[in-house]
């Protein structure tokens, strides 16, 4: 990475410190050129110390990307490590191979193995795929054990030899500590734009609300796969390095090596940037620190990592930005907290592409039977036709089928039966992230959003499929023009459409810090910020007091003003039924009526069943 | 033939006595007890010193056992109560049972070398002619002990308060504590029954293996797989028929592929396995066993 991009980087941002950050960066970058220079001319024992932190760092990287940011605790990681050294290694040696051509089909293969391994192993989640990938890992090492005519068994192989410099820059020193050291800044520079990149926002919302990000019409699987696939592919990379530092064998990529790694990331401080490689140097330098009776010398470490992980579970980063928060400032004053029932919103949500008339039918359930497993059916033969531009209420007793209704309007559930439809296009095949290309959104009974990004952050997954390209250039966002424009843009009206649900002070406040009012508002601005034409919204007055209820009708009025169809399942009918053109209830997963508010207030049996007369 | 079937079932039986070590605090805390392993090995290590210098066998078993439990409790204390209070769905558990491990192991290789040492022969010698099998008299204990553990375990849990109580702590701790059980008792006994599961698996194997400390590393990896084969981490006895699968196919692999196989085939078992059922195969959730749902999100 050459300091040219890194300066462009730095500017990305706008900020008004801009060009602070520009000479900040720069100096960074010369230090660790500095640095790597004075390392590649010193003696082979500090050398070789650092080259195995730098390929551990990388390797740290590659699961912190996953486990950091998606949540996908990798055991796999030494799996990959070891295809890249073992194929750099026989296919250099005994083929005769280019090491660099073989970088890249290093590369590409792992890559690939993560794919595969993560296409069958993310049909379990949590716990369920660290046991898939640790096992994965435990595979390769029996192989690469047993297949000793090609593996060379327990001995293993001595790894191939690392290409000289040309004489013209022989006096840069050791050219390994050189191509190391590139790889670790290339990786720090990959997570630090993806963490400066829109889609940041998006892989946690994957992580901790997986509904709310299918929502926005993100492909949440296929997301996942990908990420997973580059972060095997880096593991494969470390790899191809481990391979010039001497010994390939069996017990270098086991599964204590998956599990020391995620020790370093842990160590280190999860989903930081720098955190992984800190947890790596503690990990690959205690032996030289500590030069003691080996055995003592693992006790040592063992306890040390539990006090680590017990004592210190944001890891060395998480500690050190909790002292420093405060010397650097960067803990702004709180913004003064309004109770958003005061602040009046002319709410002018980005207006929705079609016409608004009245008569078009813009969704459409025919005949939906859904039932959870193997119990009773929870919807029988529904039948829901929704008018562009009108407030249409679904109410019911607990229990009646409402949620799983709007789950299957949505395409988190797919109907045993029937068929739904978006402005006359068939979608009950369809998954929810494609039902919000076609400009549906919904909202969750109980908030779906990530706790620990800011109010604008969540708001700017909504706009997910609303701006293009946003996974192919994470890579290299901050650094490119395109995205650096889109990033403005994307946030500027992420901050709009907070102010304009009446949230707007809130705005850069973590959503873990804000009452649940607040919450709900947010919820709100995710759908509003996409311009979309139809909101399914899953009880949005639960739990707001009275004051908020008003402000949230007040609200959903406007949106209608502006040609917004909405579903809205509620059991306040006091705040349901003013804003409502047609209201259907539903007893027992069947459709009682549908009329409009007076006709359904007045029904002899809703209000048996429902109103409780 | 029958020589595989029955010494992979007494084998079997110890990958299932561990597996079940592991699934029992796995049952109850969530969280797998990467020093599993070294519990087990601990029983042995401990017997093995009692009994060479001069002590009674049964009498070096029950201080090994009794040291195991004793271990095992420390084990949830320092490395896994501190990391749940703070977080209960953290890995961080990942990185402590693990460093607890370590610790056991080189605590032990430090304290008698890394050698193997005499184990008491128990009932090793004696062998029993079965049909045209041999089994020794240690193994049918094993496959024995392991028929009742198993069966008490289960019985424990589906007909006692206690082991209801453990079923809620799974559940929700939480809700657990609410309803007045301790859950940290709870644990503790977990953990310990966990540690004398493991450490009647060492007393049952020392005989052959001999006492070494590097012992938990395999037997606790086995006893792991074990437990996935089975589909332990939702009933722990499914662990104990998930061992005996495990040894038999590696038993198996042994006499009719060749004497390296059963370092891979019970892999390959393994992973057809979690492919077909990825949560193991006598899991409750599993499809094969079960009429197929359709996809669906939970509500």
């Amino acid at each position: 990475m050459n300091p040219t991009t890194d300066q462009a980087s730095a500017t990305a941002k706008g900020l008004p410190a801009g060009s602070w950050r520009a000479a900040a960066l720069l100096a960074v970058v010369a230090a660790y050129l500095l640095a790597t220079a004075y390392i590649a001319q010193s003696d082979l024992g500090f050398q070789s110390l650092v080259l195995v932190t730098a390929v551990f760092g990388i390797l740290a990287i590659s699961l912190d990307l996953v486990a950091g940011m998606l949540g996908l605790y990798s055991l796999g990681q030494g799996g990959f490590f070891g295809i890249g050294a073992y194929m750099t290694t026989i296919l250099a040696n005994d083929q005769g191979w280019n090491v660099f051509g073989l970088l890249v089909l290093v590369l590409v293969v792992a890559g690939l193995a993560g794919v595969a391994v993560g296409a069958m192993s993310l049909r379990v989640s949590g716990l369920y795929f660290a046991i898939t990938t640790f096992i994965f890992t435990l595979v390769l090492t029996v192989l690469a054990t047993d297949m000793v005519n090609v593996t060379g068994g327990l001995q293993g192989l001595l790894g191939p030899a690392f290409p000289d410099f040309p004489d013209a820059l022989q006096w840069l020193g050791t050219p390994l500590v050189w191509c190391t050291m590139t790889g670790l800044l290339l990786c720090l520079v990959l997570v630090w734009n993806i963490r400066h990149s829109p889609f940041y926002p998006i892989l946690l919302s994957i992580r901790d609300a997986e509904p709310f990000a299918e929502a926005a019409g993100a492909r949440t699987a296929a997301i996942k796969v990908g990420v997973f696939g580059v972060s095997a592919a880096i593991a494969g990379g470390a790899g191809w390095l481990f391979s010039f530092l001497g010994v390939v064998s069996p017990s270098q990529f086991d599964w204590s090596v998956s599990l020391n790694v995620l020790v370093m990331v842990l160590i280190g401080g999860i989903n930081t940037t720098i955190g992984p490689v800190i947890g790596a140097m503690f990990v690959s330098m205690f032996p030289n620190v500590v030069n003691i009776n080996p055995w003592l010398q693992e006790i040592v470490y063992g306890a040390l990592s539990i006090l680590a992980i017990t004592l210190l579970p944001d890891g060395i980063v998480g500690v050190a930005k909790r002292i420093l928060a405060p010397l650097i400032g960067r803990s702004a004053p709180a913004p003064e907290i309004v109770a958003f029932g005061e602040t009046s919103s002319p709410a002018i949500v980005p207006a929705p592409a079609g016409p608004t008339s009245g008569d078009e039918i813009i969704v459409e359930c025919r005949g939906i039977e859904f039932g959870y497993g193997l119990g009773p059916k929870v919807l029988r033969n529904v039948d829901l036709a929704v008018r562009r531009g009108h407030i249409h209420g679904l109410i019911g007793p607990n229990g009646s089928g409402k949620s799983t209704l709007a789950n299957v309007i949505s395409g988190r559930l797919t109907p045993h039966a029937g068929a739904v439809l978006v402005k006359g296009k068939r979608v009950d095949g369809m998954p929810a992230s494609s039902r919000s290309r076609l400009g549906l959104r919904r909202t969750f009974q109980a908030a779906q959003l990530v706790k620990e990004l800011t109010l604008t952050q969540n708001v700017m997954v909504g706009l997910f499929d609303r701006v293009p390209g946003i996974v192919r250039r994470a890579a290299l966002w901050p650094m490119l023009p395109s995205g650096r424009r889109d990033l403005a843009a994307m946030h500027r009206r992420s901050v709009d459409t907070l102010a304009l649900v009446g949230a707007g002070e809130w705005s850069s406040r973590q959503v873990g810090n804000v009452p649940h009012g607040i919450e709900q508002l947010t919820q709100l601005a995710t759908v509003c910020v996409a311009g979309p034409d139809v909101i399914v919204l899953d009880e949005p007055a639960t739990g707001l007091s009275a004051k908020e209820v008003r402000h949230l009708a007040t609200i959903l009025a406007n949106l209608k003003t502006q040609g917004v169809t909405m579903i809205i399942i509620e059991h306040q009918t006091r705040f349901l039924f003013p804003l409502c053109d047609r209201v259907t209830v539903l007893n027992a997963g069947e459709v009682i009526l549908t009329g409009s508010a007076d006709e359904v207030r007045s029904d002899p049996v809703v209000r048996q069943v429902y109103l409780g007369e | 033939m029958l020589q595989f079937l029955l010494s992979g079932v007494a084998i079997g039986s110890i990958y299932g006595l561990i597996g079940m070590a592991l699934a029992i605090s796995f049952y109850v805390t969530r969280i797998i007890n990467f020093a599993q392993g070294q519990l087990m090995m601990v029983t042995v290590m401990i017997t093995a010193e009692l009994a060479s210098s001069g002590h009674p066998v049964w009498l070096a078993a029950a201080a090994g056992l009794a040291s195991s439990c004793i271990i095992g409790i420390l084990s949830y204390l320092i490395a896994v109560r501190p990391i749940l209070l703070s977080n209960r769905f953290s890995f961080g558990w990942l990185v402590s049972t693990l460093g607890f491990a370590v610790i056991v192991e080189n605590a032990a290789a430090y304290i008698w070398g890394p050698t193997s040492q005499a184990f008491p022969p128990i009932l090793n010698s004696i062998s029993v002619p079965i049909g045209s099998a041999v089994l020794t008299a240690q193994q049918i204990l094993a496959i024995v002990t392991a028929a009742v553990l198993a069966a008490g375990f289960e019985i424990v849990r589906r007909y006692t308060l206690f082991g209801k109580l453990g079923m809620a702590t799974a559940a929700d701790p939480e809700m657990a504590s609410a309803i007045g059980a301790n859950t940290t008792v709870v644990a503790i006994v977990a953990f310990a029954v966990s540690a004398a599961f493991a450490g009647i698996a060492g007393l049952l194997i020392g005989p052959t293996t001999f006492a070494n400390p590097y012992l938990g590393d395999t037997f606790g990896t086995y006893g792991f797989i074990a437990m996935m084969i089975g589909g332990g981490t939702e009933r722990p006895i499914a662990a104990m028929f998930g061992g005996i699968l495990l040894g038999v196919c590696a038993e198996g692999a042994n006499g009719l592929i060749n004497s390296q196989a059963s370092d891979w085939f019970p892999f390959i078992v393994l992973v057809v396995i979690l492919i077909v059922s990825p949560k193991g195969l006598f899991s409750a959730s599993n499809p094969l066993f079960r009429p197929r749902r359709p996809a669906s999100a939970s509500r």
